[in-house]
């Protein structure tokens, strides 16, 4: 019974090699391509699910050792996993997302038929499925730098899979030189460790930081910051997260925004909890600074956005930060010695991951089956969608209310367990930092109701309304298997929004292993219907508590229809249109115009410029023709990344001097070094 | 009413008087309005003279009166008649664009005020009166100090002047329990009230040269 | 702590009864001030059962999001109410949530009545939606960190707790932290309820409107219950108001005479602030829509500063 866990975990990484290997038999047969590799994947999934619910739910200590997947073929590197309770969480949610994905793509990848290789496609997607579960079980600092680069490369060919067009290929490279940045601060960051603990493994990397001396800590603290920062896509590493994600296929993008950036804050939990020790003040400061300026920055740019999966990755950098607000506060409750708290704040992060994972994925999924109808990105070329694809519209809904954090949904719970805690963490301490807990919570606030605008205008102007073009007006209803897949995710939205205190029970061994502590049943009250923010008197929650009296409410407004509304007639008639003749879609609002006022009050920040060109007879007020322009700076663009770019060239072009061209040259080069590296080592 | 229940009401009072102090200087730099200005400038001198007020009473100390007699007469009443007579006689009622706008000069004067408290926080132990009113009178000098900076109209940094003016009789109020010795205070009033007198000349022979109050205008003066 | 049905029924009831009489009273009130007549308080009321009795027209265009939005703003404004203290000191439903879900169910009525306001594809309904979720997010820092900063010195988010610890003497309610916040939700109330200097609750004036442009295409028992729900919306903000700063008058157990004190305590508190906003209403003129971020961020640092200067000295 207690080798179960592990015998599924074999099951899913099997399962998943299979799948690959199916899809690369069937390059020629692209349904049976199709079928076999998502099929697999999707069944691999499950058993992964399986394994991380059982694995959490009997409380998986440290119980089991390291495994061994392939034999030591070179010394002191071995490919070994171990199912611990943080590394099991995120197989959990790979897997989660990874079976939704699964079910949507055998929908989904029929429209490249006689396009591109389902197989290659299937083969591709089930390898990242397997080295993004191998990262979060890897227990060997080398076997993980290995699976991280397998993911980073399977990501790039799948971000340019569709590489006839140009912004793809773009995206790719952009992703591509960003991730391997991250990669070389890795390696730094584990050599440091390295250099401490005398070992690889990360049993022996645990509590290493503790040995460290502070110089060489905090520089691995940063590099790792950075190094799985890029990867998370926190500002301002952020830039080719809104590029690379809208490139790919949406079910791609979906697991990316999903998962692939979980991994990041996988990586962060684990250096900074279970390696590094207790944690210097600065560190919490610095990452819930951090992931303030993530979240805002994050939402106030995807409020900018009419490119729908854009707008989408952009809310990836939000949620990013949102986590980080949560780690950043254990963090610093860890360091003012507040275990209980710290597991709080770590919760409220945890679960927010778990939660964004499900909507995002959701709304990708969403957004990928709009493209798959009409054609375009474009939010202004869409609208009416509501009607044509209702159950699409449904699915994108909830998604949309749970990532504004609105109750009753996910997003909401996550939220209020990040603000109980750092409430409550205002007194733990009276230092002055803890002026920034409120601070940050009254940006989150804000966060959280610019990303509800948000969401307004992305469901408003995508769904409802008259379709602004023919694509959208002829659009379909996407194949059954794709409603699944979001069918799946939104029954995870809505479980998770719900029955928040049953899904927390998971986490004890979590923040057990991570901080010392287990909340779930101190968090939940009245028999699970309540969560409660861990003290007997800090606040108490119930969503689905909320929903039974809304629904204990409803014979009020029914009770009125019916006892004073009876007998009266509902009429369709047109809407009102000034007496002109007759509304058209032109006539609607754009998600440019929604967004303007917020353009206008955060100029400081955007430098809005826009280009009018009117042409007119007798008065400008009535043009004949109109070009209207309007576009937003990208400050870190422009500010950071363009400079550094040109300081590039420039020291490029210096160092093309060497570049001689002459084969003996080089190898002279490459002579010189080893006789320089073999005088140094004398 | 026993002694110590009537020194907790007192100490609440005055750190309630110097919190509204506090909201009308933020008024004060929200506010574009010349005549509006200058009457939440009144209050706020009426405001500090309450604060004195309850230092007198609850300390029998008479010469405090007498400041707040000045206050009442001086800034209360007097300061503001003269500048609201040379706005109405300028015929200007708006302040034009300041440097900074004002979301952003709300949260600079939010940071200045946080910069205050954290000034006065070692001297907390010395106050017997009114929690914060130090950390009031030092985020009143650097507000005003900001406002003179932040705006352009001669009128409006004379008010900024006051409030800066404002701040330091908060302090000298309220952080020594008897109020400074009566002739500094006096000294500082006048110094002010005259202060004030000739700058409002002043404001208005700039007018009457330049056509104008905006003060950038005299940097055409140089050689 | 665990809902009482009682009390949850008599609390809707309150609620659903009082909210059209505030805002008739804030509408005679200032009809009084401009030297009218004005309509009798009551006349929400009469507007309310006429609305009901109304065949409804629903623009061809719209979708079943259209119809659905009255019902979610009427319910969640219901439900935000039940977790307000009104004429007691307990909430009635303050085990499922504190101040945080009083907000979030706030957010989530204006979430479908911006959607609401865009689906019939009218450009007044987009503008309206547009300007109403611009201003709400602009409003949410000052109305939390007001908030927060009540939350810590309560240490809860309970609303129930929260007045329970503001109940002192009147005297003690006179410190900086309690004015500053005041100032601060006072003005996020007006922002959150659309009065002037925000919004003009009176005007059909197409491009000034907010609130109003997105109920343009609404009628019959749909726009009864959309007008219903905001002035429910209003009744519990201003709740929240007088209660968490002013808790005077607070019933502490349920019989009835202690009961009637309290409605008396608690309808005299509501009608002085429904003074105040008419005062405000009165001698203010509507903002610039891009004025309104100045008086935000003063209501934000009125916040901060109330955070300020209760917690420095600590």
């Amino acid at each position: 019974m207690d080798q179960l866990p592990l015998i599924l975990v074999w099951l899913t990484l099997l399962g998943y090699v299979a799948g690959a290997v199916t899809g690369l038999l069937c390059l020629r047969a692209g349904k049976v391509a199709n079928v076999g590799a998502f099929g697999c994947a999707a069944l691999s999934s499950l058993s992964g699910i399986v394994a991380s619910v059982s694995a959490l739910a009997t409380g998986a200590r440290d119980a089991h050792q390291p495994v061994q997947l392939l034999p030591a073929l070179i010394p002191n590197i071995q490919f070994t996993i171990r199912l611990d309770p943080l590394g099991l969480f995120f197989t959990l949610i790979v897997s989660l997302v990874g079976l939704a994905l699964s079910l949507y793509s055998l929908g989904y990848v029929r429209s490249f038929h006689g396009r591109k290789n389902i197989g290659v496609f299937g083969a591709f997607f089930n390898a990242m499925l397997l080295a993004t579960t191998l990262v979060f079980l890897a227990d060997h600092a080398v076997f993980f730098l290995v699976v991280w680069e397998i993911m980073a490369l399977t990501t790039y060919f799948l971000v340019s899979f569709e590489h006839e067009k140009e912004e793809a290929r773009n995206a790719g490279v952009l992703y591509f030189v960003m991730s391997h940045i991250g990669t070389g601060c890795l390696i730094l960051g584990f050599l440091l460790l390295f250099q401490a603990s005398g070992g690889y493994g990360f049993e022996g990397f645990h509590a290493v930081g503790a040995k460290m001396a502070a110089g060489p800590r905090n520089a691995a603290f940063i590099l790792f910051l950075v190094g799985f920062g890029i990867k998370a896509g926190i500002v301002p590493l952020h830039i080719w997260l809104p590029v690379a994600h809208p490139a790919a296929p949406s079910n791609v993008s979906a697991l990316m925004s999903g998962v692939i950036i979980k991994t990041g804050i996988y990586g962060l939990a684990r250096v900074w909890f279970d390696f590094m020790g207790p944690p210097p003040n600065w560190w919490g400061v610095t990452v819930l600074a951090i992931g303030t300026i993530s979240a805002v920055l994050g939402v106030l740019y995807a409020l900018m956005e009419h490119d729908l999966k854009r707008l989408l990755a952009y809310h990836s950098i939000e949620n990013i930060g949102i986590i980080l607000m949560g780690l950043g506060a254990a963090l610093m409750f860890l360091h003012t010695g507040h275990p209980l708290l710290a597991s709080l704040a770590l919760i409220a992060g945890l679960y927010h991951t778990i939660n964004h994972a499900v909507f995002k994925a959701l709304l990708f999924l969403g957004a990928g089956a709009v493209v798959h109808a009409t054609h375009t990105r474009n939010m202004e070329e869409m609208g009416g969608l509501v009607k044509r694809m209702p159950k699409t519209a449904f699915f994108f809904l909830m998604g949309a209310v749970a990532i504004s954090a609105l109750p009753p949904l996910n997003g909401f719970v996550s939220e209020w367990l990040t603000y109980q805690s750092l409430l409550q963490g205002f007194g733990t301490t009276s230092s002055l930092v803890r002026l920034m807990l409120p601070l940050s919570g009254a940006m989150l606030a804000l966060t959280g109701a610019l990303a509800a605008a948000c969401f307004v205008k992305a469901f408003g102007i995508t769904f409802l309304a008259q379709p602004r073009s023919e694509h959208a007006a002829h659009a379909a209803e996407a194949p059954p298997t794709m409603l699944l897949g979001q069918g799946v995710l939104t029954a995870a939205c809505v479980f998770l929004g719900l029955f928040p205190t049953q899904f927390l029970k998971l986490l004890d061994p979590v923040t057990q292993q991570l901080a010392g502590a287990q909340l779930s049943t101190r968090l939940s009250l009245a028999g699970g219907l309540v969560l409660s923010g861990a003290t007997a008197t800090g606040g108490t929650v119930s969503t689905a508590g909320l929903v039974l009296m809304a629904l204990c409410l409803l014979p009020v407004p029914l009770g009125l229809w019916l006892v004073f509304a009876r007998g009266t007639r509902v009429r369709r008639g047109p809407t009102w249109d000034c007496g002109l003749q007759g509304l058209t879609p032109r006539m609607e609002y754009t998600a440019t115009g929604f967004s303007k006022p917020i353009r206008m009050i955060f100029k400081a920040l955007f430098r809005p410029r826009r280009e009018v060109q009117r042409e007119y007879d007798f008065s400008p007020y009535f043009a004949k023709n109109l070009r209207f322009e309007s576009h937003v700076e990208e400050v870190f663009q422009t500010r950071i990344y363009r400079p550094l770019n040109w300081l590039v060239w420039r020291v490029s072009r210096r160092m093309r001097a060497l570049q001689a061209g002459s084969l003996q040259a080089y190898l002279i080069y490459i002579f010189v070094t080893l006789l320089l590296l073999l005088l140094f080592a004398l | 009413m026993n002694t110590a229940l009537s020194s907790i009401i007192a100490s609440q009072l005055i750190a309630l008087l110097a919190a509204l102090m506090l909201v009308v200087q933020l008024l004060l730099v929200a506010q574009r309005m010349l005549l509006t200005s200058i009457r939440l400038f009144a209050l706020q001198s009426l405001f500090l003279a309450g604060i004195a007020a309850v230092v007198a009473y609850f300390h029998g100390a008479f010469h405090v009166y007498v400041v707040v007699a000045l206050t009442l007469t001086g800034k209360v009443l007097f300061l503001p008649w003269l500048l609201d007579r040379q706005v109405r006689r300028m015929r200007i009622v708006q302040e034009i664009e300041p440097l900074v706008n004002f979301p952003t000069s709300m949260l600079i004067c939010g940071g200045l005020t946080l910069l205050g408290y954290l000034v006065a926080r070692p001297f907390t132990s010395l106050e017997r009166l009114g929690n914060n009113t130090l950390a009031v009178a030092i985020t009143l000098v650097l507000t005003g100090f900001f406002l003179m900076i932040n705006r352009r109209k001669a009128i409006t940094q004379v008010l900024a002047l006051l409030t800066v003016e404002n701040g330091v009789m908060l302090a000298a109020v309220a952080l020594t329990t008897y109020g400074m010795p009566l002739v500094v205070e006096l000294g500082i009033f006048f110094d002010v009230l005259v202060g004030v007198m000739i700058l409002g000349i002043l404001v208005y022979r700039i007018r009457e040269t330049f056509a104008s109050m905006d003060v950038s205008k005299l940097s055409q003066l140089k050689g | 702590m665990k809902p009482d049905a009682l009390a949850i029924i008599l609390q809707t009831g309150l609620l659903l009864l009082v909210a059209p009489l505030v805002s008739g009273v804030i509408k005679q009130g200032k009809a009084r001030l401009q030297n009218r007549r004005g309509p009798p308080a009551w006349q929400p009321y009469l507007d309310l059962l006429k609305l009901l009795r109304k065949d409804m027209v629903v623009s061809e265009h719209a979708s079943w999001v259209f119809s659905f939005a009255p019902y979610v703003i009427f319910l969640t404004a219901l439900l935000a109410g039940l977790l307000v203290p009104t004429i007691t000191l307990q909430a009635p439903l303050s085990l499922f949530g504190g101040v945080l879900a009083l907000v979030g169910l706030l957010a989530l009525g204006r979430f479908f009545l911006a959607l609401g306001g865009l689906d019939p594809g009218s450009a007044f309904g987009g503008m309206g939606s547009s300007r109403e979720m611009t201003i709400a997010a602009i409003a949410e820092p000052a109305l939390m960190l007001a908030i927060f900063t009540v939350a810590i010195s309560a240490g809860s988010t309970d609303l129930s707790r929260i007045v329970a610890a503001t109940q002192g003497p009147a005297w003690s309610l006179l410190n900086p932290m309690h004015v500053l916040a005041f100032a601060g939700l006072f003005v996020v109330l007006l922002a959150e309820t659309g009065r002037i200097p925000v919004d003009n609750p009176a005007t059909h004036l197409e491009l000034t409107m907010i609130h109003e442009a997105m109920l343009l295409e609404y009628s019959g028992r749909n726009l009864a219950l959309m007008e219903w729900g905001a002035s429910i919306k209003q009744l519990v903000l201003m709740t929240l108001l007088v209660n968490v700063f002013f808790p005077f008058g607070l019933a502490a157990g349920t019989a009835p005479a202690e009961l009637g004190l309290g409605l008396l305590a608690y309808l005299a508190k509501l009608f002085l602030l429904a003074g105040i906003v008419v005062l405000v209403e009165t001698t203010n003129a509507k903002l610039r829509l891009f004025r309104v971020p100045d008086l935000l961020s003063a209501a934000f640092v009125l916040a901060a500063l109330a955070l300020f200067s209760t917690f420095l000295f600590q």
